[in-house]
């Protein structure tokens, strides 16, 4: 959505074509995002011409402030999409940066992973807006992500596992 | 206007920005090099949006009241006091990454 598409797609800009093709991968309600992507890929193209992209959509895991049980519920039934997603393509990195569809997407990546289907490093950016405190996602891949990247002191030192590399957006 | 795609035009145009806390809008005046008073409507305002508009007063990059106060930090407001804000850095993450893979 919204923030956390312009983020990524700033972490993004600096990128080499190693890390191609790249699988982007939307809730189903966001409407806004898909048009900042193609625009951002299309710029990429002009410079790399090789590159690749895909996109995505599976059902939004969270509504903003849904209740805690809901959510599981609601996780669970984006699972259900992201796990043959993730089990098609078999990416190499996971980024993300928080929003809730993120979520389904690791864990369906972690499981593949516990089942020795594919190992995938999943890298969490959390959001320039938490200078704090982590947003919900942030608390859950806190543990299972592979490298936490967080953009304020604050946080390196509530959280010691994490990377701290400045503001990198 | 209530709503528009992209606000890069009227933020170019513009000498003062009063804005909400909201990340993307913060950001992109401070990005613009636009001085920035940032007001925060207790009431409606989601606690964490508060982090980031109290963090960058705190480093001096923006002026910071709430609905109340906002005609008096116009009258008394010293622009000239506001830092500069230095851009993100994606290129620390990209070198990061790239150690991760061992691309160098």
């Amino acid at each position: 959505t919204g923030g956390h598409t312009t983020e990524i797609l700033r972490l993004l800009s600096c990128l080499s074509e190693s890390y191609s093709p790249r699988h982007y991968v939307l809730a189903d309600s966001d409407k806004m995002s898909e048009a900042k992507i193609r625009s951002f890929e299309q710029k990429r193209a002009e410079t790399f011409s090789k590159s690749q992209f895909s996109l995505d959509r599976i059902p939004r895991s969270r509504e903003v402030r849904q209740s805690w049980i809901s959510s599981v519920v609601t996780t669970l039934y984006s699972i259900l999409y992201s796990l043959p997603l993730t089990y098609k393509r078999k990416p190499d990195l996971i980024l993300c940066n928080g929003p809730g569809t993120c979520i389904p997407v690791c864990l369906s990546a972690f499981l593949l992973g516990l089942l020795r289907i594919k190992r995938t490093i999943i890298v969490y950016v959390e959001s320039i807006c938490r200078v704090e405190t982590l947003s919900l996602s942030g608390k859950i891949l806190y543990y299972f992500s592979d490298y936490f990247i967080v953009q304020w002191p604050e946080l390196k030192k509530k959280y010691p596992k994490s990377v701290y590399l400045g503001r990198i957006v | 206007f209530r709503f528009k795609d992209s606000l890069a035009e009227e933020l170019q145009s513009a000498d003062l920005v009063i804005s909400h806390a909201g990340a993307g809008s913060c950001l992109e005046t401070l990005e613009k090099g636009k001085p920035l008073i940032v007001v925060i409507n207790d009431k409606l305002m989601d606690n964490h949006q508060l982090e980031l508009a109290k963090q960058l007063h705190r480093d001096g990059y923006v002026l910071y009241c709430n609905c109340s106060t906002l005609v008096e930090t116009l009258q008394s407001m010293n622009l000239s006091a506001l830092k500069p804000f230095p851009p993100g850095q994606p290129e620390k993450f990209a070198s990061f990454l790239d150690e991760v893979f061992g691309l160098q």
